[in-house]
This record gives structure tokens, C-alpha cells and sequence, in this order.
């Protein structure tokens, strides 16, 4: 019997060390295993840059191979739904603000709480970011790492500024110090009967309308009922709006300015202020004459309010909830939303979330226009705001449908075909509708 | 002789070559069709998996103000169209069916939109028909002629984006009717001279009659063209201003792949197939009573 125990024991000793050196080279070979990652991004333009963190990332990890796919932002969202569907995620993928709820609440993304909170994460990207992106999904979690911010700034002529004798906007600015300065900036400058250069523009583009909403302390959605609900601050700043086309003519209708590309009206100098997403600051750059001289503001504060919301959203990297390699693809995410990335990823405008990218002197590169881009940094670390919901595209009227929504009535306002009190009326009914189907 | 042991798949032969299309028209069209049928009785954003509905998406597109002005504007675009394209393609193919050394180099010009990409024919005509730097307007303009906002105003837009798919697919029409008229043989239209018709009774007494199949084939092919408006619309208005120029096929567009309502997306296409369904039997209906050629 003894015999049998003690044959027994070494067996189970040897049996053990066995097992116990065998996890222990898998684990080895688990950690020098190829990884392979596939990364899916959506600006076409940044084939070679990406190509080039790629090169960089493979050589400081030998063990890890990206694909990068790159898909433009029209096919983008249809591919990857489509992957989503086959539980063919890729393990790092860019995500939009816009539609992060709807993928957190369907568990297409994967939760990163634990890798921010496991790592230097909060100290090394802007804290107010990741809250923006908890923000969006309307959950308690991170779902997503942000790259990038966008915000709407305030695009103005200084030159059209001099001529008139007006002094340039500032953090004081009022919107009435604004809308005299529009009138003052509205010239026909011919005498042809025509006006040549209006005081500002805008139409019923989300970038164009939330911006005053939210600058004015407002809300176009009421965020404890899901419901389109503009409360009075909104309702101010979109009569303010549709008084600078319909009573003080220092905007023109949007019919008016739809043979030009939007984002050309204020650099071809057709009006003397514009607000819109930061981004344009590169197209800016790119068609203005280059002896124009321009800046940016922060968008007005309205008169209900002592500190108006800044508009901005997040650009952000998820991670497939079905990843062989989280932590590898959480790496690789980090990454490639900072310390592998510089400033030529970013169209200039754009906030880089990594703190080192965004407060290095290149950021505000004093050889080049706007002189004002700490503006962006400081609309950064104020209190920000969106109006993402599910059914955004359909219900606000974006990309092929920005005819349509909320952009289409507010056209149709300024282009004189209904009045406000109409629009409000039917957007209500039909946004409500959309809202409706997404939150009973 | 031949020997028949070896020709004992003779019969199916047939079947073999047909095989690829039939895999074809099985995979790509009826299994599609189909599977769109089943989805439109369902809910899905391609996230996850439909969710049956019933009837649901139909009963919310008839209940709803802008699915049934689209209808509108989809019946509007098609009379505006069929109208403008047999118009224009007879008009056309009647000054061109004459014997001149260039008349090729002319027919090759009218033809040139049809083979144009619709959205570089759209983004031209937007630069055309666009307010204060566009073409039509400096022009009616210099002539102290009034001018509109051709695609702004919801009044016309509907009316401007068919006539530039009028002006894009007459050359189509006017090859069909071309055909038809070199059919007409030259001894008829001598024994109508002979008669004493003039020029125009032959033309109404005559040549449009003997023209029926053509008119009625070209009528059968535009009322389906007519349906198939997305490019131009994508290209020029996107449906606005206020949903005016918003038809059946963009409405399926934008509920697909912008909004991601894939079941309604489904119904709405499947609201257009039976309208086209019915236009169709009704075209041939048509044809097989009252549109005879002269024997």
C-alpha cells in the first residue's frame, strides 16, 4: 500500500511539474505568438501616415502585425455594420460620436474601463475627452478611446473687420455687438443693387444652428424625455438666427449661397464671419487668398446665460467586444490616438486628445492662420455639449439627407417659405416621430 | 453513324449553358428580391438580427405625410418625364432622320448625356442652374429676363431636376424613334405626297401612326426610367427643399444606407415595385389594343 502511495505522489509531483512547465511555456509562446490586428479607419488620405505608425509600431513590437483598411466616411458606416452583423468586428476600429450610443447599447464595442483605469491613460490624454465620450454613449462606461475633438469657432475677416472700423470679436462679444457687426460687415460694395459681402452666414447645418443653441445656455432635445423640445434659450438664438436673414438682412438665404461649396463661402470672402467645425481651418488655409487675413472667436455668448456651452464631439478608436487580443488592440488603440501619432494626422482644427500633441508648440503654428488657435484649446476645456441621439441623420438631416430634418425646415425658414412658429411645429411632430421609435 | 451512348447528356446540354445565368438571375436577383420581401416585415439596422413587425413599416409609410408626398413627387417626376422624353427624343430624331455628311457627328452629340455619368451631369447642371454665379442666371439676367431659383424653390425643383434627366435620356429616346422611322418605307410616304398631304398631315397621318410600336416601346421604357431618378436627385438636391424632389428610390436610399431602417427601406421598395408592376401591365395592356402598327 505504501508503494502504491508513494508511486502515486510521484506521479501526480511529475504529472504536476509537467503541467505546471507546459502553462508555463505556453504562456511563453502565447507571449511571442504572432498577434494580428486588423485596424479599420475612415479618412483616405492618410494611407501613408498610417502606413508609416504601422512600421513604427511593428518594429517596437515584433510579435504584432496590422492591417490597416481604410474605407471612405460614405461606405464606412454600411461595411462596418455589416462586419458588426457577421461578428467580424475588427479588433481596432474608429467611431463617431454620433453613433456610439447605439453600438454601446448593443455591445458591439468593447468596454475599456479597466485598461484607462489599469494605465496612465488619464494622464496622458485629456480627462474632459474621455468624459465626453462616456457623455455620448449615455452609459457609466468608456466605450471608446478619443483621437481627436471638434468644435465650432467663430471664422471672421479681419480684413472686412479693419475696413469697417470694427474692433475684433472677443471672449465679451454680445450677440448684439455681433448682429451690428454683421450689419456693418453687409456691403454692396459695386452699388450694384447687390450685396457682395454679407455680415455672416449660415444654414440649417447642425455645425450652423446648435452652436447659438448651446452657446445661449439652450437644448434642442430634452435629455430626460429623448423628446425635440427647444427650450427658451433655443428658441432665442434660433429667432436671432432667422432675424439676421429675414429682418436685418446681414445673411442671405440659403438659397442664395447654394451654388457654392459651404465651406467656400467665408474664404472666397462672399461674408465676413461663418461658424462652423474647427476642421475647416485646413480648407480655410487652403482656399482663402493667401493675402487674406482671418481669425477665430469663440462662438458669441447669448444673453440668457453668463457661460454658453461649447458644441463639440469626439472622434474616437473602439475595440470589438470579440477581440482574441484585447489588450494588444487596446495598445495598439492608445497608440495610434497618441504618442505613435503627430500633428499631421490631424486636419488642422482638430484637437488632438494626447495632451503632449495638443500643448506642443506646433499646435499653434505662429507662421500660419488663424493666430487664435489656443481659442480651440481653451473651448476644449469647457463644459461641452451635443445633440446626438439615435436617429441623428434622420431627424437633424445630415449627409444625403441634409435637405432634409431639421436642416430642411430651418432652409425652409430663412428662405422665407415657412415662418418659425411652422417650422417648430412640424419639426416637432416629424422629429418626435423619429425619437419616438428609438426611445419609447 | 454516331454513336448514341455518347451523346446521352444531348438533353441536357441546354441546361448546362443556361446554368450560368440561371445562378446569376437566382443569386443576384430572385433570392434578393425575396429576402427584401421577408424585410419588410421586419425592423433591423444591420446591427443584430430583423425583428419580425408585421405589416408595421407599411402602415407607418401611408401614415406618414412626407412618404405620401414622396408618392407624389415619384407619379409627378414620371409624368414630367415620360412626357418630356417622347417629346424631345421624336422631336429630335425627326430633324435629325435626314442624309447630310455630318448628321453621324450630330447624333453622337445628342446622344453624349445618355453615356455622361449622372452625377457629373448633375453637378454641371447645378452650376447651370444655380442662383447669382450660375450660367442661366447671368444670362436671363443680362437679358433683364426674371429669374428663379431653380432648384431652390420648392415650387419648380421637382420640374428642373426631370427636365435635366429629360435633357440627359432624349438621345436615348431619339436613337429608339430614329429606328422607327428609317422603318418607314420611302414609297409610303411618296404615295401620301402623291395624295396631296402636306408635310404635317403626313407627319400626324402617317408617320406617327406607323410610329405606335416605337412610341409605345419608348412610353414603356421611360415610365421605368422614370423610377430611377437617384443620381440626379443625390447629385442635385437631395431631396429638398422640403422633401419636394424626394422620390420613392431616394427615400429607399436614405432609409437603407443613411438612417439604416433596412425592414422600411424594404417596404418602401417594395411599394415601388408594385407601382411599377401595375404601370407596366397596364403599358402592355395598352399596346396589345390600341397599339397596332398600320398594316
Amino acid at each position: 500500500m505504501k508503494k502504491v502511495l508513494i508511486t502515486l505522489s510521484v506521479l501526480i509531483f511529475v504529472s504536476l511539474s509537467v503541467f505546471a512547465n507546459g502553462q508555463k511555456e505556453s504562456a511563453e509562446v502565447k507571449q511571442d505568438e504572432n498577434v494580428v490586428l486588423e485596424w479599420w479607419t475612415w479618412d483616405p488620405d492618410l494611407k501613408e501616415k498610417n502606413q508609416e505608425i504601422i512600421a513604427q509600431y511593428e518594429s517596437e513590437h515584433p510579435n504584432v502585425t496590422i492591417n490597416n483598411t481604410i474605407v471612405s466616411t460614405k461606405e464606412y458606416w454600411t461595411k462596418i455594420r455589416i462586419l458588426a452583423n457577421q461578428n467580424k468586428l475588427p479588433d481596432v476600429f474608429t467611431m463617431s460620436s454620433s453613433t456610439l450610443e447605439e453600438w454601446a447599447e448593443n455591445d458591439l464595442v468593447l468596454e475599456l474601463d479597466s485598461f484607462i483605469d489599469s494605465d496612465n491613460t488619464r494622464d496622458v490624454f485629456y480627462s474632459d475627452l474621455l468624459e465626453a465620450v462616456k457623455d455620448v454613449s449615455k452609459t457609466e462606461h468608456y466605450y471608446a478611446l478619443p483621437f481627436a475633438l471638434v468644435t465650432t469657432t467663430l471664422y471672421y475677416n479681419k480684413d472686412a473687420f479693419d475696413a469697417a472700423g470694427i474692433d475684433y470679436p472677443d471672449d465679451d462679444w454680445s450677440w448684439d455687438e455681433f448682429r451690428d457687426a454683421a450689419k456693418k460687415l453687409t456691403i454692396d460694395k459695386d452699388n450694384d443693387g447687390k450685396i457682395d459681402q454679407y455680415g455672416f452666414w449660415f444654414y440649417g447645418r447642425y455645425a450652423h444652428v446648435e452652436s447659438w443653441v448651446y452657446a445661449n445656455g439652450g437644448r434642442l432635445i430634452n435629455r430626460d424625455t429623448m423628446r425635440f423640445d427647444p427650450d427658451e434659450a433655443a428658441l432665442e438664438a434660433l429667432n436671432m438666427l432667422s432675424d439676421l436673414v429675414l429682418v436685418d438682412k446681414s445673411a442671405p438665404s440659403q438659397k442664395d449661397m447654394s451654388s457654392i461649396r459651404q465651406q467656400d463661402v467665408f474664404p472666397q470672402q462672399k461674408a465676413a464671419m461663418w461658424i462652423d467645425g474647427s476642421w475647416n481651418i485646413d480648407n480655410n488655409r487652403n482656399v482663402s487668398d493667401p493675402n487674406m487675413n482671418w481669425g477665430i472667436a469663440k462662438v458669441p455668448t447669448g444673453p440668457s446665460t453668463d457661460k454658453g456651452l461649447t458644441y463639440a464631439w469626439t472622434d474616437s478608436y473602439a475595440l470589438s467586444p470579440n477581440t482574441e487580443h484585447p489588450q494588444e488592440a487596446w495598445d495598439f488603440a492608445k497608440y495610434v490616438a497618441g504618442e505613435g501619432v503627430d500633428l499631421g494626422m490631424y486636419l488642422a482644427g482638430k484637437i488632438p486628445s494626447f495632451k503632449a500633441l495638443t500643448e506642443s508648440e506646433a499646435f499653434a503654428d505662429p507662421s500660419k492662420l488663424p493666430a487664435e488657435m489656443n481659442v480651440l484649446k481653451e473651448q476644449a476645456a469647457s463644459e461641452m455639449r451635443t445633440s446626438f441621439t439615435k436617429g441623428w441623420s434622420e431627424w437633424r438631416g445630415y449627409g444625403a439627407a441634409e435637405a432634409l430634418g431639421f436642416n430642411g425646415l430651418i432652409d425652409g425658414v430663412i428662405n422665407g417659405e415657412i415662418s418659425l412658429d411652422e417650422a417648430l411645429v412640424k419639426g416637432e411632430k416629424s422629429i418626435n416621430t423619429v425619437l419616438a421609435r428609438y426611445y419609447k | 453513324m454516331k454513336n448514341k451512348k455518347l451523346l446521352w447528356h444531348g438533353r441536357f446540354t441546354p441546361w448546362l449553358f443556361l446554368l450560368p445565368t440561371i445562378i446569376g438571375l437566382i443569386v443576384f436577383r430572385i433570392v434578393p428580391i425575396v429576402w427584401a420581401f421577408v424585410l419588410s416585415f421586419s425592423q433591423w439596422s444591420l446591427l443584430g438580427s430583423p425583428k419580425f413587425i408585421g405589416i408595421t413599416n407599411y402602415i407607418e409609410a401611408f401614415n406618414t405625410d412626407t412618404f405620401i408626398q414622396t408618392l407624389f413627387n415619384t407619379v409627378e417626376f414620371s409624368i414630367y418625364y415620360v412626357i418630356g422624353s417622347i417629346f424631345f427624343g421624336l422631336l429630335l430624331a425627326v430633324l435629325i432622320n435626314v442624309k447630310l455628311k455630318s448628321i453621324a457627328f450630330f447624333r453622337a452629340i445628342i446622344y453624349l448625356p445618355v453615356v455622361t455619368s449622372a452625377v457629373a451631369v448633375g453637378i454641371v447642371w447645378n452650376w447651370i442652374l444655380g442662383p447669382n454665379i450660375g450660367l442661366l442666371h447671368t444670362i436671363l439676367e443680362s437679358l433683364n429676363i426674371p429669374t428663379a431659383y431653380w432648384l431652390g424653390d420648392p415650387k419648380i425643383a421637382l420640374r428642373t431636376v426631370a427636365f435635366v434627366q429629360v435633357w440627359k435620356m432624349a438621345g436615348y429616346s431619339m436613337i429608339l424613334f430614329l429606328a422607327g422611322l428609317q422603318g418607314i418605307s420611302a414609297q409610303t410616304i411618296e404615295a401620301a405626297i402623291v395624295d396631296g398631304a402636306n408635310s404635317v398631315q403626313r407627319f400626324f397621318k402617317v408617320v406617327l401612326p406607323m410610329l405606335a410600336p416605337s412610341v409605345f416601346f419608348v412610353l414603356t421604357i421611360s415610365i421605368i426610367d422614370s423610377f430611377k431618378n437617384f443620381e440626379l436627385i443625390y447629385a442635385m438636391t437631395k431631396g429638398g427643399p422640403q422633401n419636394a424632389t424626394n422620390t420613392l428610390v431616394y427615400d429607399v436610399y436614405l432609409n437603407a444606407f443613411v438612417y439604416y431602417r433596412v425592414g422600411y427601406a424594404a417596404a418602401v421598395a417594395f411599394v415601388l415595385l408594385i407601382f411599377v408592376g401595375l404601370l407596366t401591365i397596364m403599358n402592355f395592356y395598352i399596346r396589345k389594343n390600341w397599339a397596332r402598327p398600320l398594316e
